[in-house]
């Protein structure tokens, strides 16, 4: 029984050490990449160019459900971005509060007949709608079918060749666009760009833009800046190298329009769009040879609140992972396959091994360290290396994130955000990565039961004018 | 080594990483603060100088001076913002003088960096401030393999007249991403005379696969010299090549022009027929009005679109014509006829742009 136990103990141990060492060569992998992506974001040249008559027309679909507080705020700022050829087609799938009226009194809309084909199929829609007073603008009201069914009902009206999917509560930085545009710039062949994703609480918010980014105060919505951070900052960039970025965020991602129609669209059974869609479309793109890149920059930035309260935290952390166990699920066949090149022998692997079972495998090594040192079977020094691999090597990965924010792009300017970046960096292992844990976990117990359609959210919104502090 | 002292040691690499990693964080603020302090007020006293000069109330030494004080790039990017703010004769002259300069030298001398950044560096100096003596090293520039480095070296031609450059970002145009292509075209209009004989020489290469980006660009320089061209592409039997030259002739109220379009308004591909109508609208000849009101009926919604877009710069008749249509028996007339009259001015010049 001894010898099972810390035999169990010793494999959950290494597998930490390999899951924070491969964070580690993702870490070392996004400093490179970072360096050029910043050198490029800097260079004058390759902005006038961005500026030129030129660029990819982009359509920007907008999916909105009882979004009233937000959504005016939210599309008046997509409408003024500083890009010469956009769209912007917001669907309103059937809100129960007042999304639509909002729209129609602050866009002066009137309707208009419907003039393009049902390419991917969705739920009936009920009007369209365009501006008197915004010409980039297309409104469709049409019956409640999720978030997917409205992202398909968006593509199907867009006219352009790249869509991007925004959240209607995220507010996306006047150039963020421009940026996006960058890799189709460089002359690669792009099937799917992503930006950065930042918390928009605690900063200062005026006319729906981020205008003085702080760190917000609380605990809860302070360390989400160093996770997402983290996540963006050396993950995905760690990943453009390793040629298998699996997620691009539902919030703000850049995708071509005919790989997206060739893909079947975004599918209303899954509970996490983004990740869905990625996987499906390196699948194609793989198995039919098709030269792409799917990417990721850091310079284009959109932000979004995030959750203030535990429980709405909770449900959304439990929703991601239920995501992530269904999507692995469902394209077990890419695990390990050589046919799908890095995406199925690094990437899949990765985060089915490493992403998705990781709760199960911390859970299993508290209570057996745990256990096993009260009852004697496992050495205090042999308990607190585990602590020290699982929590300290987590510790120093945060720090580093906040090294690349610090030596990049430095968007908290004020000695007292970098003190709290820091403090949230350092505290995040004591507690709240334990709470992580656990809601993750649950996932695996309501993953086959529960089918997500919209990730519901208390926020507080943005007000369309005017200056406040978000979240 | 016992358990003990493995855990001392793990925890001991772990608290001197992380304890390196705050000093790291403090220091790199320290550092940027303290450089900041240190160049801004030499950047501003650039900002000044280059003022005065400009207004020719300062000596070209004394921005020189000021200059050389600054790090190499901060330099760069000082004369980058200024060269659009300065006459162009002037600003020769600043160039000129620019070449003798030390730090001015050792940028030119990285433009066969093995780092891209560094390359890139000199191709924008040199957009701003080569001289005739520059031309072989832009060329190459011209020929990096970093898009960034040969985007920023095509800036030159704006300031720098010469059949070479000009030549060699004409022969790299069609071989470049759209968006790129553009921009090489934006810079190569300032080499017009150069460029249009070039062109009308690579225009009759009917085998050519880059004829359609080249009959694109051509169509962009509105040209009279190109109009003869551009008319003969617009039979060509490649439609990517007609859609292009049609497109061109929009810009040429010519009876060959009116005829050309009048043909190319029922051709068999969509791309063709709405540029046409599109053309036909530029051109606004009001016999041809008929052809556009017809187009309101085309299958395809884009050309749809060109027609009901056409028909407002018809004036009164085109209105008229709209008006008609949105009343009439054909469903998709209608429907873009009521979405065309539905728009304010304003947004139709926002939706045809």
């Amino acid at each position: 029984m001894t010898e099972l136990v810390q035999t169990t103990d010793l494999v959950i141990l290494v597998y930490f050490l390999a899951l924070n060492s491969f964070y580690a060569l993702l870490l070392v992998l996004s400093i490179p990449e970072i360096w050029e992506q910043t050198r490029l974001a800097e260079d004058d040249d390759f902005q006038r160019l961005m500026q030129s008559d030129a660029l990819p027309p982009i359509t920007i679909l907008v999916p909105a459900h009882n979004e009233q507080a937000t959504i005016e705020a939210s599309v008046t700022a997509i409408l003024t971005l500083e890009y010469r050829n956009y769209e912007v087609v917001v669907v309103n799938d059937g809100s129960q509060d007042g999304t639509l009226e909002a729209l129609r009194h602050a866009f002066d809309l009137y309707e208009v007949p419907r003039t393009y084909p049902e390419t991917l199929p969705t739920r009936t829609l009920r009007a369209l709608y365009r501006s008197r007073t915004r010409t980039r603008l297309l409104v469709i009201d049409k019956e409640n079918g999720g978030k997917a069914d409205s992202l398909n009902t968006a593509i199907n009206a867009s006219r352009f060749p790249l869509v991007i999917a925004v959240d209607a509560d995220t507010l996306i930085e006047p150039d963020a666009l421009l940026r996006l545009t960058r890799p189709f710039l460089l002359g690669r062949e792009i099937a799917a760009v992503g930006g950065t994703v930042r918390v928009a609480n605690g900063c200062v918010v005026e006319h729906g833009r981020v205008t003085d980014a702080r760190v917000p105060r609380h605990f809860l919505p302070g360390v989400q800046v160093v996770e997402y951070l983290r996540a963006f900052l050396f993950g995905r960039l760690g990943w453009n190298r390793l040629g298998g970025n699996l997620i691009i965020s539902g919030a703000f991602g850049l995708f071509r329009k005919d790989h997206l129609l060739a893909v079947g669209g975004y599918h209303s059974s899954s509970i996490v769009e983004d990740l869905d869609l990625v996987v499906r479309l390196h699948r194609y793109l793989r198995l039919r040879k098709i030269p792409y890149e799917i990417s990721f920059i850091p310079d284009p930035v959109a932000w979004t609140e995030v959750p203030e309260s535990a429980r709405v935290l909770a449900r959304q952390r439990e929703r991601w992972h239920r995501g992530l166990i269904a999507a692995m699920w469902e394209y077990k066949g890419m695990l390990l396959n050589p046919r799908y090149g890095r995406v199925g022998l690094v990437a899949v692997p990765f985060y089915t091994f490493g992403e998705m079972l990781a709760p199960l495998v911390e859970v299993l090594g508290y209570v057996i360290t745990v256990a096993g040192a009260a009852a004697g079977v496992v050495s205090t020094s042999f308990a607190l290396l585990f602590m020290l691999v699982a929590w300290g090597y987590g510790m120093l990965l945060s720090l580093w994130a906040v090294v690349l924010e610090e030596v990049s792009f430095r968007r908290y300017r004020r000695l007292g955000d970098l003190a709290r970046l820091v403090l949230f960096a350092m505290l995040e292992n004591f507690g709240y990565r334990q709470r992580t844990v656990w809601w993750r976990l649950r996932a695996f117990f309501t993953v086959w039961r529960q089918r997500a359609v919209w990730g519901e959210m208390t926020r507080k919104g943005f007000e369309a004018t005017g200056k406040q502090v978000a979240g | 080594m016992t358990s003990r002292q493995f855990l001392a040691i793990v925890g001991l690499v772990q608290g001197v990483l992380l304890a390196s990693l705050i000093v790291l964080i403090v220091l790199n603020r320290w550092f940027r603060l303290r450089r900041r302090a240190r160049v801004h007020p030499r950047r501003l006293a650039v900002d000044a100088v280059m003022q005065r000069w400009a207004l020719g109330q300062a000596d070209v030494g004394m921005v020189l001076l000021r200059l050389a004080r600054l790090p190499a790039p901060l330099a760069v990017d000082a004369l980058v913002s200024w060269s659009a703010r300065v006459p162009g004769d002037r600003w020769q002259r600043l160039a000129a003088t620019l070449a003798h300069q030390w730090w001015a030298r050792l940028v030119r001398a990285n433009s066969g960096s093995a780092r891209w950044w560094k390359r890139l560096e000199t191709a924008r100096f040199l957009s701003i401030a080569a001289v005739p003596a520059d031309t072989a090293r832009v060329l190459k520039l011209l020929r990096d393999p970093h898009p960034a480095v040969h985007i920023a070296a095509v800036a030159t031609l704006e300031r720098l007249e010469s059949a070479a450059l000009a030549t060699a970002a004409l022969e790299r145009l069609p071989k470049l991403a759209p968006t790129v292509g553009a921009y090489y075209a934006g810079m190569l209009r300032r080499s017009r005379p150069v460029v249009v004989q070039l062109l009308l020489k690579m225009l009759r290469r009917t085998d050519d696969p880059a004829l359609a980006r080249l009959a694109e660009f051509a169509a962009r320089l509105q040209e009279p010299a190109l109009r003869e061209r551009l008319t003969a592409l617009a039979d060509h039997r490649d439609p990517e090549v007609r859609t292009q030259a049609v497109r061109g002739l929009g810009s040429y109220p010519h009876a060959e022009s009116i005829a050309t379009l009048t043909r190319a308004a029922a051709a068999a591909e969509w791309s063709v027929r709405a540029q046409a109508v599109r053309s036909l609208g530029m051109l606004g000849d009001p016999q041809t009005l008929p052809l556009v009101q017809a187009a309101l009926r085309d299958p395809e919604w884009w050309v749809r679109l060109r027609a009901g877009l056409a028909l407002t710069r018809f004036g009164p008749p085109g209105r008229n014509a709209l008006l008609e249509a949105d009343v009439g028996p054909d469903q998709n007339a209608r429907d873009m006829a009521h979405l065309m009259l539905g728009l304010s001015t304003q947004a139709l010049a926002e939706f045809a742009a």
